[in-house]
């Protein structure tokens, strides 16, 4: 029987490896990271001991991360990085960098668990050390026992700076504010899906009382919309702007900090499904997401996609998606598996709770206005409005590839994967127009994942 | 909590850190903050994303330059500087 | 735009200097695109502007007067387009290959080209990171180098200062004329009645030319470059491997590459680039890729370490004689052609623009413009693919 490829040893991609492999198939698991568990259950090395204190249900991702490694049809290479990939024929052919050079994997079925990324919107001053994502201030604290600074804000908007917030009262920090920028924590807005999700009602509980203990207290309709550096060129203080419905600031103070955590949600990363050829959509939040169908399986035959690549919606929405995936694939190479009636009525579940918080917290156009016109848009490649604004006005780009060409806004070592996503909102609200569905998944185009060595790359056939 | 157990350099002092932490981390926990200089405006920047999506983290480790320091694994000896532009 | 003296079909380099030479011969310019500006090969191309890889013959001195046009005008627009002399370096590993170069270079200096023969130690002196084993080489202090979507946008945008205008987003579906001359044309949005029409729409410009009822056969010539990430001043000059010229001349379908290597003004290196014939086909080939890697590493090892970021793919506009196609169509009186400048659009396209406003405003051209003129496909046999 053949493999199932997995890529992605996050919740979507274990569960799909654990399933799969249940079901018979033999497995090899791809993920780049030094230890499996992704970004929610992100750990760090053995030596550190006893993890719990750190995590809101480590118990579950441990037992699943356990049963994968005790699989003996299931294969793992950690530390394995993609960094292209084709389809042609029904193969995928994955181009993989691991210890250093060259692999490639040639598979008829395959799924894809690639997960996401903080998403971050710009404002003066958010490219001072010191101002961070909350994902990066929580997986300091996960992965590597640190807490990046002593007095903390934590703003944005979501469910997720709650965790952040517990995370870093817990470890010790000073979380000085506390700021959702929508109105409320919305999650009560529709009591019949939170009712058939109680384990999230769990969860938000866990957290708040995190919080409390650190007699933290959330603020709503506040944003972080400016940051300064002191003499040694890091974070000294932001400004708080109180702000409408529209995210338009009405009053500003100012407060010390030596980190601010700011988040707006997630992004999927759906660089590799790209490469390979999968259609792309745009979600409700305007993300980029990969296309599935019920069976999880993308518009590419034996390809299938699981997690927050299909749309953001948590872990736990990943894993049952990462089950079905299994079985979609384990049974595309043969097994005797199939989806059942309660995997998809979970999953319909789950989805209506992701598609709750979305609606939930908006993130309105408002924070346009926070920038000026020296606020760096592309932190690799240094473009800031001005430039932007000179490339559509002077220069005559009028969507935001040329944009990006003439500036090299988006161009720099991560790919437009920070900035690609606003600057696409930018350059329309410069041209008085919407942003087309192929203007935001042009954006999202790496055909290069990630950059990979010349000489790796040389040496390859 | 573990203990510090290995040492490398960042601009030639020393530091102390927990194996298996990444570059980045351990420097955060020594209050080292500014990771590199940017090309055009010499501009400090540190730890963004923390997972090796922004390249932020940017610093020169035994004379490699472009190297991310949060998804690194600091090693013992290691010589990590700050990146100016794209060198030490 | 009402009434224009002239309209450009193209905003790639070489419509945006047929367009600013004829602005500034006092015409009254239109251009229009049915994309954004250089959004055809032009953006998806290197930027050098050669004199080295051209042997005796019309495109040098083509070349060399597009060259020294280029500096006009930076000087003339003020900028923006990243344009830098920095010269190129050209060398050779095989006894024959040599050989080869010095040949070249002699002719190439009796053509007044400047060159500059180096041995091991004069080449390292100039670009310290060159592989050791390279012990022969010429520098071509003429070489230049632009960054090519800003030069189109930028030349554009004085154009439309000096009352010309650009039209994005509309398609010419057909060139109107009555008996033998042209009268406008048609877009899919619009009709503009105009004399004299350049059709400078690069891998395109047969099908502009077929809609005319003429017969231009312009080919795609498929090309890869590879981008680095940023990285520390490695090279200085563009470099590369005298088999480049070779393959220039060539007219072999498959695959031929030779790295030319050079650094830019936003600190990546560009790796380019490859030419084959294999129609428009899109998709990254990766076989590619490593070759380029592979040649360009072999010249400056240290790249080995340097991160690849980014690969463009571009289609050049090829004529089946190599030669770019200037002048006016050889039926319809007012249609000029201004493409087919194949691997070489970039650094041809200011003098491509002052010969066809030379030669539409009757003045005196600077080079005898027959071997670059569209009736020399008259009834060849010669088909488009
Ligand atoms: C930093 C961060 C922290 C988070 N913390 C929480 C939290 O505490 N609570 C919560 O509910 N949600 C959290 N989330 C949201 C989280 O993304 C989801 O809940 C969950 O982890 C999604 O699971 P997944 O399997 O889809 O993807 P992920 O967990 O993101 O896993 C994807 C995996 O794929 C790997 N990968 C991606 N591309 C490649 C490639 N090209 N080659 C090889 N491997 C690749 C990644 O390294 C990663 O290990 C966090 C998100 C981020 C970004
Ligand atoms: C990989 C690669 C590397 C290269 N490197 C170099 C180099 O280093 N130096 C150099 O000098 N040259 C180089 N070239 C060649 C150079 O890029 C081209 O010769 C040059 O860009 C051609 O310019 P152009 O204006 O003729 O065509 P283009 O830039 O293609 O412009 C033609 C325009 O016409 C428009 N168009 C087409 N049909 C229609 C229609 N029906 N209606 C309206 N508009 C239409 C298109 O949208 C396009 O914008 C390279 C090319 C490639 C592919
Ligand atoms: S902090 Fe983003 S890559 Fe390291």
């Amino acid at each position: 029987m053949h493999n199932v490829v997995i890529v992605g040893g996050g919740p979507a991609g274990l569960s799909a490896a654990l399933t799969a492999a249940v079901a018979g198939a033999p497995v090899l698991l791809l993920d780049s990271n030094p230890r499996l568990g992704g970004q929610y259950w992100r750990t760090p090395a053995d030596n550190f001991g006893d993890q719990n204190e750190n995590h809101f249900d480590l118990a579950t991702g441990l037992k699943l991360i356990n049963s994968v490694k005790a699989q003996s049809n299931i294969q793992v290479l950690s530390g394995a990085q993609i960094w292209s990939a084709s389809h042609k024929d029904g193969v995928s052919t994955l181009r993989v960098i691991y210890q250093g050079s060259e692999k490639i994997i040639n598979t008829g079925n395959l799924i894809l668990a690639t997960g996401a990324y903080d998403r971050s919107l710009p404002f003066p001053g958010w490219d001072i050390p010191g101002v961070m994502t909350p994902g990066g201030v929580q997986s300091l604290i996960k992965g590597h026992g640190v807490v990046a600074g002593k007095r903390v804000v934590v703003a944005g908007s979501g469910p997720f700076l709650l965790p952040v917030a517990a995370g870093l009262v817990k470890s010790g920090a000073d979380v000085v504010e506390l700021l959702e920028a929508n109105k409320s924590w919305r999650w009560a807005s529709s009591i019949l899906v939170l009712l058939e999700n109680l384990s999230k009602i769990k969860e938000g509980f866990y957290y708040i009382e995190a919080i409390s203990k650190g007699k933290v207290r959330a603020r709503f309709g506040q944003a972080v919309v400016g940051a300064y550096a002191g003499e040694n060129g890091e974070l000294e203080s932001v400004d708080i702007a109180k702000i409408d419905r529209n995210f338009k600031i009405k009053k500003v103070r100012n407060i010390k900090c030596d980190v601010a955590a700011i988040g707006w949600g997630f992004t999927a990363d759906t660089s590799l499904a790209g490469a390979l050829g999968c259609k792309q959509v745009v979600a409700k939040d305007e993300s980029v997401v990969v296309l599935i169908d019920s069976k999880q399986q993308t518009s590419i035959t034996g390809v299938f996609a699981a997690g927050e690549i299909t749309g953001i919606g948590g872990s736990e929405l990943s894993m049952i998606e990462g089950e079905i995936a299994g079985k979609s694939a384990a049974k595309f190479v043969g097994c005797a598996v199939d989806i059942s009636r309660s995997d998809l009525i979970i999953r319909a579940k789950k989805q209506r709770f992701a598609a709750a918080l979305i609606k939930a917290y908006p993130i309105k156009s408002g924070w346009r206005s926070w920038l000026d016109e020296q606020t760096v848009l592309c932190r690799c490649e240094e473009v800031d409005l001005a430039d932007l604004k000179d490339s559509i006005v002077e220069l005559g780009a009028t969507d935001s590839r040329t944009a990006k060409l003439l500036t090299r806004c988006g161009m720099g070592l991560c790919q437009g994967r920070i900035c690609g996503r606003f600057v696409v909102d930018l350059v329309a609200d410069q041209l008085n127009i919407s942003p087309t569905d192929i203007d935001r998944i042009a954006a999202v185009s790496r055909p290069i994942i990630t950059p990979i060595p010349l000489g790796v790359l040389a040496a390859g056939e | 909590m573990s203990q510090f157990d290995i040492q490398f350099t960042f601009n030639g002092e020393t530091i102390s850190a927990i194996s298996g932490q990444s570059v980045g981390a351990a420097l955060l926990a020594a209050k080292q903050r500014t990771l590199r200089k940017t090309r055009f405006n010499q501009k400090g920047r540190g730890v963004f994303c923390g997972i090796g999506v922004c390249f932020d983290c940017l610093v020169v480790i035994d004379g490699a330059s472009n190297q991310r320091a949060c998804i690194t694994e600091v090693i013992s000896g290691m010589k990590v500087q700050t990146q100016v532009g794209t060198n030490a | 735009m009402k009434n224009p003296d002239a309209i450009v079909i193209g905003a790639g380099v070489v419509g945006a200097c047929c367009a600013l030479s004829l602005t500034n011969a006092g015409l009254k310019v239109l251009i229009i695109d049915r994309g954004p500006v250089a959004s055809g090969t032009t953006g998806a191309g290197e930027g050098n502007i050669l004199v080295s890889d051209k042997g005796p013959g019309a495109e040098l001195t083509l070349a060399i007067r597009s060259r020294d046009l280029w500096f006009d005008i930076n000087t003339d627009i003020g900028g923006g387009f990243e344009l830098e002399a920095k010269g190129g370096v050209v060398v050779s590993r095989s006894a024959k290959g040599i050989s080869d170069l010095k040949k070249l270079s002699v002719l190439q200096k009796e053509n007044g080209v400047e060159v500059i023969e180096l041995d091991g130690a004069g080449l390292r002196k100039i670009e310290p990171y060159l592989s050791e084993s390279v012990e022969y080489g010429v520098l071509y202090p003429g070489d230049a180098q632009c960054q090519p979507m800003l030069a189109a946008a930028q030349i554009i945008r004085a154009v439309k200062k000096r009352g010309g205008s650009f039209i994005q987003g509309e398609n010419v579906i057909a060139i109107n004329s009555n008996a033998g001359s042209l009268i406008g044309i048609t877009t899919d949005k619009n009709n503009y009645s105009c004399p004299i029409v350049i059709n400078a729409t690069g891998t395109w410009a047969g099908e502009i030319a077929k809609l005319a009822g003429s017969h231009l056969p312009i080919m795609p010539r498929r090309g890869f470059i590879l981008v680095t990430a940023p990285a520390p001043k490695i090279v200085h000059h563009k470099v590369y491997d005298a088999d480049y010229v070779a393959n220039v001349a060539s007219s072999d379908a498959d695959l031929q590459s030779s790295a030319v290597v050079e650094g830019t003004a936003s600190g990546t290196i560009l790796i380019g680039a490859s030419r084959e014939r294999v129609g428009f086909k899109a998709d990254l080939d990766i076989s590619i890729l490593r070759q380029l890697a592979r040649q360009a590493i072999s010249l400056f090892p240290v790249l080995s370490s340097i991160g690849l970021l980014r690969a463009y793919r571009g289609f050049r506009p090829y004529a089946p004689d190599h030669l770019p196609v200037i002048g006016e169509d050889a039926n319809i009186s007012g249609l000029w052609h201004a493409a087919g400048h194949e691997g070489a659009g970039i650094g041809l396209s200011p003098a491509t623009g002052e010969l066809i406003t030379a030669q539409i405003t009757n003045q005196s051209t600077f080079i005898d413009p027959t071997p670059f003129s569209p009736k020399r496909f008259q009834g060849s046999e010669y088909v488009a693919v």
